[in-house]
């Protein structure tokens, strides 16, 4: 026997998926705190953020989709399921995939939360 | 797929042979062991290095543990002058600086480095030598930022070093150099470790290991050791900026030269949040792979507890700025962190659930591992909790530095890391020393821990409510904090009873007794497979995992393990060797050949720290010689010990399986250790570009008018320069493929002219500009900028010189170029390093509408 | 001892005092969180307990759905409710104007404050007076290090921070003299930058502001005056209303008023300022302000009369 292909990382089921859902959320934040952070720095203290806000819900909206899509895939290609009776030991190829898928449905929804929350201060500070 | 190993197609292992087996045996003894005498300093074996690490970390906690037993000496009456003012600034900033940098992060690359290889069922760490080096580092940058109290000279900033008293000369002396310096020496080692972390898990599973099947503890290492990986370089990158202006006067934090001291605390704690969760996740860690032993079942919500991991680290890089609550950012910008920050509290809460759901569905047995692990979580919750409070911005605006968040944090560090690794360490006491520790004097010393830290933290809370701020040396009597203090105080000294009966216990001389029995706790994870008496070589052969214990669901494992029946059972050439798989389901690769004991690591870091301490005093000429120095025993030891070309190309390594001993490309580890080191580094970068855009965004007028600008035209012309070097550099591999070695190296060692040029045309631009880095923060970050490309320039015409010689030399050939390629890969980054570079200073000044 | 703590006997520094309107917003805030923290602890660890020292475990369904409910769906409602809570009172209690404004510049280690008097501002250092009920409105700034300006009986901190303004807006509700700290590690004597806050009823509070306005009453032939001069006190400390306009220390035209010297720290007698010129850093390490040990009896006796009487 003799090994024959090199590592997959992106082809074939791999982990990508399980750094992209959280990456998602990261987006957001990320994209929230500095177009508020901007907005206010370049406008005098008080300045309403009504636009601002609904640019966040709507971002978040995007992200919840976002991360709705990549559930999707982790469902439909990896097997994934919400599993919470059981543990998936199985030693095969379809076992880790499944796992993996798993994992991601699992962050799929921790995701979603930490994005609702982020939307929170959006939606309760009105000024800079 | 073919590569897949099917149990049931393995051949079966030959019959035991006794002869056969001592014959193994010696030869594996002969190449593993470490050097006997002083010359085990030269050892790198994993069991050896992992031991001094974890010791000379709890030699560190200890120093900055007495350090603040005097804080609480002085603090235990009112308006007391036991000590100076002056020595209490140094004793808080140094023992929160030891705590973290030298002991929290520290312990979590011995413990792993003890037994993350033996959970992997493998031999050792892809790069033993890498985690020697490590070590080393760690105690000289260690010793001398510690040294520095003994001379009155500690640094005396607090630990996370706020610019302007920092970063201004005049408030702050040779310790904030020592800080600055020793610390980031000691980044670079957590760095190094860290890659050898990832790799490790990724790559040195046991064949069969798939990702569903790694132990938790695999799961929290890759988690932790990526953290790593991104929080730290943001530090290392603000640490230049602060010695830079320290000690060339660069603008970077000074407000009248247009620098803002707010961007240090930016840089610091995008750092320093993660960071307390780099200290804690292995410490839970060691509680995921204790508790299912004593609970005699697998953990129950194992996935669950690999996503709380993965929520955790990524959640955990969204609560940086509420350690900046009260620095007057908008309120709406506080909100998003205060969100992240308790939305943290949701994957921590189902780690916790995990483990009750175990203990609920087993017997549990008592012990005293399972002791530390009650007591840890009986503090840490309570810390989570005061955790959710702080995180609310308008109890932070009261809470906020005062003794109510040195309670907190204090909760959260001793409660969700000392306890755990307490628990840890005596669960792992027999691994280490195959003996059994006394169990009586353990309960003695986790009772006066547990009721000293309470006694000591619990009622420090209220001081805070009373108004006492962290780090005053004094108070008065009329303040009305005496009696809290006085009792924090007692508290203290009766938790450092408690430290000091640990310690005896654990450190006691064993030798007479008798040994425990093989696998003494009744585990199903693979360390407990070692033989007793233990044997250097870890593993006697590197079985085949297809379970997540399998220690309780193969049978006969380990008898089949000690007869040599599965891999590499032998070292018949005489060398180190680990099998190397891949990530998803640890299909075997190749056979990788590691370095035995070496003085070169010591050497290269003692060069190395020299270089540090040498800079710390200004003294540059005798830096540069030390750096010749570091860059000689580097080169020499990756010329003598890395990429060498097998005399054999595959070997046979039992039940039938043929390996490759040689790897090039993404199968390699090596390539692997350049990636995510780069990443890092690319990190690392992009605090840079972060603190340009901060300026941006929190300077008016940082972008000066067009005449200020680098000049257009060098810019380009640097651009081209270094990405034709990148260029030659590639179409050297092509050429090489192609066996025309001659050429190969000709396009190679040419690579550098255009490279060179390109740096000249980078500098240049900024030259011809006029652009004065003492001067205005934007001109600062130009040549910061300029300097770091610079700085990845010059390791890249190293590397590109080195690999050309071993063309030369035959160590590279047209079918075996391992070293050309992790050179491209690293030519990749320093190729993106550079596109941004010109980007930031050509391209965004000219978007925003200046035209240079 | 807790009843002692929580009644606040030492109160002048203490969060729970209910002094101020910001300090009473997070006063709720803190009994809901400590009660809260309290069940929610007892409730794990009780749990925790009987799971480790149960001799009937439980069936896994039933752990598991402990991980879902205990884990996951109760945190995620408690922290989203919490946290919502956290923000609308944080929008309630930051308020972008006041009744008054008062510039407050954190300095190594003292406070340099300057009110709007009645014609124009004015400076002074070391103490605030605030009238009862009102809103004021803190423009904080520093010029050398961070500081933090924090009045915990009143409501949270503020970091003063070079090169930028922050605010921060108070308004006490009870009368008295609570004690101001400053929060953020500033090097140094840090422990020893103080400062007292007085709340008076809003007449008192504009009588106390004219007179603070006015410049200092000196004689010239005042012996502590001369001292004052020949010791060149006057480059560093301003006396309004004479050639004294040292911008570097506090400004001491009406020192003698203030009930504390050296940034809150000692009481205001002529011992304790006595000892502060002759021995400054003993009374404070590392201040700026050199020691004048070398004053005779008289003279120090002169100047301490002197600077007494600048009320």
């Amino acid at each position: 026997m003799r090994p024959k292909h090199a590592p997959r990382v992106i082809d074939q089921g791999s982990v990508w998926i399980l750094v992209a859902v959280p990456s998602i959320w990261a987006g957001h934040f990320l994209l929230s705190y500095w177009i508020a952070a901007i907005w206010c720095a370049k406008l005098p203290a008080g300045a309403s953020l009504a636009e601002i806000r609904w640019v966040i819900a709507g971002l978040g909206a995007l992200s919840i989709a976002a991360i709705a899509g990549l559930g999707v895939i982790a469902v439909r290609r990896y097997g994934g399921e919400f599993l919470v009776f059981e543990e998936i030991t199985e030693s095969s190829e379809r076992g880790r995939d499944r796992f993996i898928g798993h994992v991601t449905l699992l962050l799929c929804g921790l995701s979603v939360m930490a994005v609702l929350f982020t939307v929170i201060p959006g939606l309760v500070i009105g000024q800079c | 797929m073919t590569d897949e190993i099917k149990l049931s197609d393995l051949p079966p292992p030959e019959p035991y042979d006794k002869a056969r087996d001592e014959a193994q045996r010696a030869r594996l003894m002969k190449v593993w062991e470490a050097p006997k005498g002083w010359r085990k300093i030269s050892a790198v074996n994993n069991s050896l290095v992992g031991k001094w690490y974890l010791l000379v970390s709890f030699g560190f906690f200890t120093f900055a543990g007495i350090l603040a037993l005097m804080m609480r000496a002085q603090l235990a009456v009112p308006n007391n002058d036991l000590f100076s003012q002056e020595l209490y600034n140094q004793l808080f900033t140094l023992h929160g600086t030891a705590m973290m940098f030298l002991f929290a992060v520290p312990i979590f690359e011995a413990v792993a480095i003890l037994i993350l290889p033996e959970i992997l069922g493998a031999r050792d760490l892809p790069f033993p030598r890498l985690s020697a080096f490590g070590f080393w580092c760690f105690v000289i940058g260690g010793v001398f930022v510690c040294g520095s109290i003994f001379f009155g000279v500690a640094p005396d900033g607090g630990w996370f070093m706020y610019a302007p008293l920092s970063s201004n000369p005049d408030y702050s002396g040779l310790g904030t150099d020592i800080w600055l310096l020793g610390l980031s020496f000691i980044e670079v080692s957590s760095i190094a470790a860290a890659v050898e972390l990832i790799v490790g898990v990724l790559k040195s599973r046991p064949p069969g290991m798939r990702l569903n099947l790694m132990p938790l503890y695999c799961w929290y290492v890759l988690v932790v050791a990526g953290m790593i990986l991104f929080a730290f370089p943001p530090l290392i990158a603000g640490d230049l900026l602060l010695e830079m202006e320290r000690a060339f006067g660069w603008a970077f934090f000074d407000v009248d030269r247009g620098g803002d001291p707010i961007l240090w605390q930016h840089l610091f704690w995008i750092f320093g949040h993660p960071e307390v969760y780099i200290v804690f996740l292995p410490s839970i860690a060691l509680v995921a792979t204790i508790l299912p032993t004593f609970a005699g079942r697998p953990m129950v919500g194992h996935s669950w507890i690999v996503l709380s991991a993965i929520g955790v680290a990524f959640l955990s890089f969204g609560l940086w700025v509420h350690h900046m609550f009260t620095t007057g950012l908008p309120e709406i910008s506080l909100g998003f962190f205060s969100a992240a920050s308790e939305a943290v509290a949701v994957p921590t809460g189902i780690q916790i659930f995990c483990f009750i759901a175990t203990m609920l569905v087993a017997k549990v047995r008592p012990s005293v591992p399972m002791l530390f692990a009650g007591g840890a979580l009986a503090i840490f919750v309570f810390g989570g909790l005061t955790g959710v409070m702080v995180a609310l911005v308008p109890f932070d605006w009261q809470a906020h530095d005062t003794h109510f968040v040195v309670a907190h944090l204090h909760y959260t560090l001793i409660g969700g890391m000392l306890f755990p690794l307490f628990a840890g360490i005596h669960y792992w006491y027999p691994f280490v020393t195959e003996r059994m520790f006394s169990i009586r004097t353990a309960k003695w010393s986790f009772w006066l821990l547990f009721v000293g830290f309470n006694i000591a933290f619990l009622p420090m809370h209220w001081t805070g409510v009373m108004g006492m701020p962290r780090r005053v040396w004094t108070y008065d009597l009329a303040d009305g904090w005496g009696l809290l203090n006085m009792i924090s105080t007692i508290g203290a000294f009766v938790f450092a009873a408690g430290f000091a009966v640990l310690a005896a216990n654990v450190l006691w001389p064993r030798g007479r007794q008798a040994p425990v029995a093989r696998n003494v706790w009744n585990a199903g994870t693979m360390e407990w497979s070692e033989e007793i008496p233990g044997k250097p070589w870890g593993v006697r052969s590197i079985p085949y995992i297809h379970t997540r214990y399998p220690l309780w669901e193969q049978p006969d494992l380990i008898g089949q393990v000690d007869r040599g029946e599965w891999f590499l059972p032998d070292a018949e050439e005489g060398e180190r060797e680990l099998i190397v798989t891949d990530i998803l389901d640890a299909r075997p690769l190749f056979v990788q050949r590691v370095g035995g004991p070496s003085y070169l690591t010591l050497g290269s870091a003692g060069c190395l720290g020299t270089v540090f301490i040498l800079a710390t005093f200004h003294l540059w000429a005798l830096t540069l010689i030390f750096f010749a120095g570091f860059v000689g025993f580097t080169l020499y030891w990756l010329w003598t010990g890395t990429a060498r070309i097998p005399a054999t190309l595959e070997k046979p390594v039992g039940r039938g399986l043929v390996l490759p001993t040689y790897a090039q490309g993404n199968r390699s580890s090596g390539w692997w250790a350049v990636f995510i080191t780069m990443t890092g580094d690319m990190t690392a970068f992009m605090g840079l570009v972060f603190s340009y855009f901060y300026y941006w965004t929190a300077v008016p007028a940082f972008l000066p008018e067009a005449a200020r600008l680098p000049v257009f035209g060098w810019l380009v012309a640097g651009l081209a320069g270094v990405l034709a070097g990148w260029g030659l550099t590639l179409l050297s591999r092509q050429v090489l493929r192609q066996g025309r070695r001659g050429l190969a190296m000709v396009t190679l060692a040419g690579s550098v002219v255009p490279s060179a040029l390109g740096l000249g045309g980078f500098v240049w631009a900024a030259q011809a500009a006029g652009l004065d880095p003492t001067r205005t923060s934007f001109d600062a970050m130009v040549w910061m900028l300029v300097l770091w490309l610079g700085l990845h320039l010059g390791l890249n015409w190293v590397m590109q010189l080195y690999v050309t010689a071993r063309i030369y030399a035959g160590h590279c050939t047209p079918r075996y170029c391992a070293d050309h390629y992790n050179l491209t890969l690293y030519g990749h980054f320093v190729v993106i390093t550079g596109l941004t570079t010109f980007g930031l200073l050509a391209l965004f000044p000219m978007l925003m509408g200046v035209f240079g | 001892m807790l009843p002692l703590v929580l009644t606040g006997c030492a109160g002048r520094h203490n969060w729970l005092a209910s002094a101020g309107a910001e300090a009473q917003a997070v006063e709720d805030l803190f009994w809901v969180l400590i009660l809260g923290a309290a069940v929610i602890w007892s409730l794990v660890i009780g749990l925790a307990i009987y799971a480790h020292q149960t001799s009937a475990p439980r069936k896994e369904p039933q752990a598991r759905r402990f991980i879902v409910w205990g884990g996951a769906a109760l945190p995620t409602l408690v922290v989203g409710g919490l946290l919502i809570w956290g923000m609308v009172i944080l929008r309630d209690i930051t308020a972008k104007e006041g009744d008054l404004t008062v510039r407050v510049d954190g300095e190594r280690w003292w406070w340099r404050v300057i009110y709007d008097g009645p014609d124009g501002p004015f400076t002074t250092a070391n103490e605030i007076r605030l009238p009862q009920g009102q809103t004021t409105l803190f423009r904080l700034t520093a010029d050398d290090v961070i500081h933090s300006f924090w009045v915990p009986a009143l409501g949270g901190k503020m970091d003063m921070i070079p090169g930028r303004e922050t605010s921060l807006t108070l308004t006490p509700l009870e009368q008295g003299n609570w004690g101001g700290i400053c929060a953020e590690y500033c090097g140094g004597a840090h422990a020893l930058m103080r400062f007292d806050t007085i709340v008076m009823p809003p007449d008192d509070f504009r009588t106390w502001l004219a007179a603070e306005a006015a410049p200092a009453e000196i004689a010239a032939d005042d012996p502590g005056w001369q001292v004052f001069l020949d010791e060149g006190c006057g480059a560093c400390h301003t006396l309004r209303g004479t050639e004294a306009q040292g911008p570097v220390g506090p400004d001491l035209t009406h020192m003698a008023s203030r009930e504390r010297l050296g940034a809150g720290i000692y009481a205001m007698t002529p011992e304790n300022l006595s000892r502060w010129i002759t021995d400054t850093d003993r009374m404070k390490p590392e201040v700026d302000m050199p020691a004048y040990p070398h004053l005779s009896g008289a003279e120090l006796e002169a100047l301490v009369t002197f600077l007494m009487s600048l009320e």
